[in-house]
């Protein structure tokens, strides 16, 4: 199956002009797959953290939402043990004017902006809910002990 | 006796004495009718007006036998014998030699069986007669007469005298099933029969009078038992008789060959296959081989063609098939085998063999365009038919039917004379003809016929190569040889300025010639409707202006023919065209009315696409027929096109003798064919070599250029892939039609289904082209436009352009509206981040974006039950109908349409439409403005696929025309007019594949696109070379649109299948059921894939 011209360029582009923190390598074997790392954004538990993940392009994309997961462990109420993320742009709120490059983005905001009031991991969310400093500590623990180079 | 001593018989055949036949006064007369002939074996012996045995016996020369100085001829009419058991009285000495009986050897026959007892009828030694018998057979053989016993030994008298002429009819019939042989001995007793295995074929050859007996008995017992064995040793000479022409060749060409039926022999055909067999069979015995001519080492022996044919016509009895022919005339055609592609080749290659060597001739100056080389010796080669001179190409070689056959040389006194010439004679194995004369293989071979018939010809191009300039050729054919014949006085006068001006026709009419004999000087030329105005057009533009007058006979207002054409006018030539549709028509009231067309006597008729009248049972071809000519030309490119019959309805046209005769050309071609004979195509062979001229575009001249140097043809298939929308439907129907198909075939019923099947097939076509043609209003899930495709377009263009005015409701929709016209041309659509090639404007917010990329969207929001959002703001429900496409129409100097309107998506594109215009949008973009565009979709039944292709071309401002079948000549020839006008805008035309696939001439385009594909792969090529012919200058692109996992893979499929070029590949029985080739294309259509 040919490469979809709109996967071409933009992986073109986010290899030519990167959002700032965000890398995005497809394999050479499969074009579709793309090993991704994301910078934890200041200010956030996850500053200097350079978390990795995978991002698969299904078949049907655009008119489909890529996949993402987190590969790095990360302490965050919208993210689960697994690295599975919970943004709606990912699932229902997927549009195909959205790019690899927007929903990294996304996820990168996601970082600044956790949303424990949509959880997928619980036991984070309730301890972010209950907790934040202590929650955000614990983030911050994480993201040195896995997320440092 | 063995046969060694057979030398030494012939002395023994003694003259008989006079005296037995006393009492056989019915006899004398009868009898000396049909037998005498003397025979010489020196080959000189004359027929003699017979003197009988009076000769001296020894003397075995002119045997001579009783004698009437009748010719043969006349001996042939004379009424049989009354009494058998007599032998007619010995004829008086021999007269000068009329004619000569020839020696062609001597056989023995044993297993002869007498029918009598008794003693001294015959002794070894005596001559026996051999000979018909007329009486009922069963009196006969009661009859046996115990005899006395003959006399003594010397009864001589010459035997095979008594040819038994089958008188009249009713004879006839009853010789039909009666092949007794008697044997009599010289006093004319009946003594015993042939074997019947003999007697089959010597009945046949003794009923046709054409070869002599002259039996000597070389072995009996003393006296005679009823059943014993004889053995005799014979003779065998022809007789003049066998040279003359045989009836079938003189009687039955009066006869319209319709009579005919094609499954029934008739009694003349029987006949003349009887004597072909019976001869065939005489010279097997007689161990005579032809020394030159056809090689009959293969050949299968008549009888077995005759079954063999038989039985192939037996199961095809049942076929019949509807073909289209003329002018949408249908009619039956019972199927025969079918001609593959190696016959054809073999067929022509002969006919066109040393064409490249020919001379050539130029046109007269009033014909304006120059030819080129091989039409200059097209015009050579017409022109000296037309006149009669020697053929373009001599053929002085043996006529191609017939055999050469040495006469053996009979002894003399036991002695054979090898120093004598041996005297030719020529055999015709599928005539059954024989002739001392060499036979010459000439057109018209048939002497007698030759003078004033028509000079004839075909001319032709293969099927796929037309456009060949064959109208230019007949053009400069009419300008050349305007003259109705040669040694016609020429009596034109100059003329003056007179001109009537009563009609249009006689604006060029000069002073008016006596009425009387005038010889003809008009053309007629029958095309089909499609290329009436063509041919009016063409001849003018070569014709130098006023030296040609062409009248377009067709339509209401036939002017009056006759006076147009009595008018004569010296300086100009007059050509009518009609076509055959008026033709037929006028044919079917010429009874109650006189027709012109069947009352002039044309000095020429052209037949163009001459194969429309292929089935001799049409009306069409019955019109044809009809006409009357001095000259015929058939002009096609596929003068057969799948049944050697189909040239028999030419030849016929062509009158061209003696093949012209239906019952002739079944005899010698369809039959022999039928059983694989190799003779069939040699002789069609034959009879093209001296009437058809046939070219290729790929033929070298002499100088090994090809003669038409053509541009490259590019041809290209597309595959595209479904919408998943398409996809659904037409798995859904191709699924159930598979169902349907796969039980029908378990139950064995496809046969009886076949026309159901069939439209389930067709419905699949349609699903490919455009799933609106297999939805109806009912079934369709989201009701689409049908009804609204009949808006103007335009009008619902200019409405939403005014409205949309009204319709921003936010900052960014008002730009965007307020920027519609600003070219944007890199403006990339959100989704598919290409550039935005169609763009659709969302209503809501006036976000774009490319139109698939949307509908995409929308089918499959639809597809998880929501409501489809803009992909770039998520505001929504959008809906399909509602989106509005940005449309930048072509801009030219003259077109005053706003640089982009807004219209609303309210047609439903499909897959092959979008490549379509995808494809033009590019090549007018790439290529400018300069080109012209044909796209043409198959198929007349898919007119409606063709009114979907107008509706887009309309859509996106193409400059577009129609031409298919349903139109009249009119507006078909104003669209062609007006797709040729130069314009600089790039224009298409959409025909139909069936309208677009003859004559009509295209080289103004260079672009074709084939909308689907059609079984038969040469109907294609046939349309595309309406664009790729003499004449196109440009490169010509071909483009398939081919969706990929579908019926048009498995249609391709079939086209490879060889049998699939040249029938079509799905013929219905007029019963309805498939053959089982069809069935088994069937099981290829509803195959699973393999891939």
């Amino acid at each position: 199956m040919a490469l979809p011209k709109r996967i071409i360029k933009e992986t073109e582009r986010l290899v030519a002009d990167p959002a700032p923190g965000i890398t995005a390598v497809p394999h050479d074997d499969n074009l579709r797959y793309f090993d991704v790392t994301i910078q934890g954004p200041d200010g956030s538990p996850f500053q200097q953290g350079i978390f990795k993940l995978e991002l698969f392009l299904p078949e049907e994309y655009p008119m489909a939402p890529p996949k993402v997961r987190f590969l790095t462990k990360i302490y965050h109420p919208n993210i689960d043990k697994l690295g599975r993320i919970c943004l709606d742009i990912l699932k229902d709120k997927w549009s195909p004017a959205l790019q690899i490059r927007t929903v990294l983005l996304s996820v990168q905001a996601l970082l600044s902006a956790p949303n424990p009031d949509d959880p997928l991991a619980t036991d984070v969310a309730k301890h972010y809910k209950e907790n934040e400093k202590d929650a955000q500590r614990v983030s911050r623990e994480w993201t040195q002990l896995y997320a440092s180079e | 006796m063995s046969d060694s001593e057979m030398p030494t018989r012939p002395p023994l055949f003694f003259a008989s004495s006079d005296s037995e036949d006393e009492d056989v006064p019915m006899d004398a007369e009868a009898e000396p009718a049909t037998s005498e002939r003397a025979s010489s074996p020196a080959s000189s012996r004359l027929f003699s007006e017979g003197s009988d045995a009076e000769k001296d016996p020894i003397k075995k020369r002119p045997i001579l036998v009783d004698s009437d100085s009748d010719s043969a001829k006349n001996a042939a009419r004379k009424p049989p014998p009354a009494k058998k058991r007599r032998v007619s009285p010995p004829p008086p000495p021999p007269s000068p030699p009329a004619v000569q009986l020839m020696y062609l050897g001597d056989l023995v026959w044993g297993h002869g069986w007498s029918n009598v007892s008794g003693k001294g009828y015959i002794k070894p030694g005596e001559e026996v007669k051999i000979k018909r018998e007329t009486v009922p057979t069963k009196a006969e053989n009661k009859a046996v007469a115990k005899g006395k016993k003959g006399g003594d030994g010397k009864k001589q008298m010459s035997l095979a005298a008594m040819l038994k002429q089958p008188s009249k009819t009713a004879a006839a019939k009853s010789k039909k099933t009666d092949t007794i042989v008697r044997l009599y001995n010289s006093r004319g007793f009946q003594i015993g029969r042939l074997p019947d295995a003999v007697s089959s074929w010597v009945a046949r050859l003794l009923d046709l009078d054409i070869i002599e007996f002259r039996g000597q008995m070389v072995d009996c017992p003393e006296r005679l038992t009823t059943g014993c064995n004889l053995v005799i040793s014979v003779g065998v000479y022809m007789l003049p008789t066998a040279f003359q022409p045989s009836k079938m060749d003189t009687d039955t060409n009066e006869k319209p060959p319709v009579m005919f039926s094609e499954g029934v022999e008739t009694l003349d055909e029987q006949l003349l296959r009887e004597r072909k067999a019976s001869i065939l069979k005489l010279f097997d015995e007689l161990n005579l081989r032809p020394t030159a001519g056809a090689n009959f080492a293969q050949r299968k022996s008549d009888e077995e063609i005759h079954d063999e044919a038989m039985k192939k016509m037996a199961p095809a009895k049942s076929k019949k098939v509807t073909e289209i022919v003329g002018d949408g005339e249908e009619i039956e055609v019972e199927e025969g085998e079918e001609v593959t592609d190696n016959d054809l080749a073999m067929i022509f290659q002969k006919a066109q063999k040393g064409d490249r060597a020919m001379g050539e001739m130029d046109p007269p100056e009033t014909f304006t365009l120059s030819l080129r080389g091989y039409q200059k010796q097209a015009l050579l080669w017409m022109s000296s038919i037309e006149l009669g001179k020697m053929d373009a190409r001599e053929a002085a070689s043996m006529h191609p039917l017939w055999s050469q056959y040495l006469f053996p040389l009979p002894h003399s006194d036991g002695i054979i004379d090898l120093t004598a010439d041996q005297k030719p004679f020529y055999f015709n194995p599928y005539s059954g003809e024989l002739s001392l004369d060499f036979p010459k293989a000439e057109r018209q071979g048939r002497g007698g016929i030759l003078a004033l018939v028509a000079h004839f010809a075909l001319q032709s191009a293969d099927e796929t190569e037309m456009g060949m300039g064959k109208t230019i050729e007949l053009a400069a054919l009419i300008h050349t040889n305007c003259e109705p014949d040669i040694d016609r006085p020429v009596e034109e006068k100059p003329v003056g300025n007179k001109h009537r001006q009563l009609k249009l026709s006689n604006a060029f009419k000069k002073v008016p010639r006596k009425k009387g004999a005038k010889p003809p000087t008009a053309t007629l030329i029958v095309a089909p409707t499609s290329l009436l105005a063509q041919w009016e057009s063409e001849l003018q533009r070569c014709s130098k202006p006023g030296t040609l007058e062409t009248v377009v006979w067709h339509g209401q207002n036939r002017l009056d023919l006759q006076g147009m054409l009595d008018d004569d006018d010296a300086g100009s030539i007059k050509v009518v065209v009609t076509s055959y549709g008026v033709l037929a028509s006028e044919h079917a009231k010429v009874d109650k009315s006189k027709s012109p067309l069947f009352e002039v006597e044309w000095l020429r008729v052209v037949l163009d696409e001459a194969h429309a009248c292929k089935s001799r049972t049409s009306k069409t071809a019955k019109a044809v027929y009809a006409l009357s000519a001095r000259r015929r030309w058939a002009v096609t490119g596929t003068p057969i096109v799948n049944k050697l019959e189909d040239l028999y309805s030419l030849l016929k046209f062509l009158d061209f003798k003696p093949w012209a005769d239906f019952s002739f050309f079944r005899s010698f071609i369809t039959l022999p064919f039928l059983a694989h004979d190799p003779k069939a195509i040699e002789i069609v062979q034959i009879i093209l070599e001296s009437i058809l001229l046939r070219r290729e575009k790929t033929m070298l001249d002499t100088n090994g250029k090809r003669i038409v140097e053509l541009p490259p043809k590019e041809v290209v298939v597309e595959y595209l892939d479904f919408s998943s929308l398409e996809r659904r439907i037409y798995d859904s129907l191709f699924n159930s039609a598979k169902r349907d198909f796969l039980r029908l075939d378990a139950k064995g019923l496809v046969g009886k289904n076949y026309t159901h099947i069939l439209a389930m097939l067709m419905r699949l076509r349609r699903a490919v082209l455009h799933p609106n043609l297999v939805l109806t209003s009912r079934d369709e899930p989201n009701k689409s436009s049908q009804d609204e495709e009949d808006i103007d377009v335009n009008e619902l263009i200019q409405r939403f352009a005014n409205d949309d005015d009204a319709a921003g409701a936010n900052v960014f929709a008002q730009n965007a509206l307020q920027n519609l016209d600003i070219p944007d041309d890199d403006a990339e659509c959100p989704v598919c981040m290409d550039v935005m090639e169609l763009p659709m404007v969302i209503p809501e917010c006036m976000h774009r974006c490319c139109k698939d990329c949307l509908l995409t969207i929308c089918a499959k929001a639809e597809e998880g039950g929501k409501d489809a959002t803009c992909p770039t703001c998520s505001r929504g429900p959008i809906r399909e109908k509602e989106l509005m496409e940005v449309f930048r129409p072509p801009r030219s100097s003259q077109n005053p349409e706003p640089a982009v309107i807004l219209r609303k998506n309210d047609f439903r594109s499909s897959t092959k439409l979008d490549a379509l215009m995808h494809n033009l949008r590019f090549m007018q973009e790439s290529c400018g403005n300069k080109i012209r565009v044909s796209a043409r979709s198959s198929f007349s039944q898919f007119t409606s696929f063709l009114d979907l292709i107008q509706i887009v071309l309309k859509r996106d401002h193409f400059e577009h025309y129609r031409f298919d079948g349903s139109m009249d000549v009119k507006t078909r020839g104003a669209a062609i007019e007006q797709f040729k006008a130069p314009a600089r805008k790039a224009k298409v035309l959409v025909v139909s594949l069936k309208a677009g696939g003859v004559g009509l001439n295209l080289t103004v385009a260079n672009h074709v696109f084939m909308m689907d594909c059609w079984w038969n792969a040469a109907i294609e090529n046939q349309a595309i070379d309406r664009v790729h012919r003499i004449g196109q200058e440009k490169t010509v692109y071909v483009k398939h649109f081919i969706i990929a996992h579908t019926i048009e893979g498995r249609i391709l499929q079939i086209q490879k299948r060889k049998t699939a070029i040249i029938k079509e590949a799905f013929r219905s029985s007029g019963d309805g059921k498939g053959d089982p080739e069809s069935i088994e294309n069937l099981k290829i259509m509803f195959g699973d894939e393999e891939e």
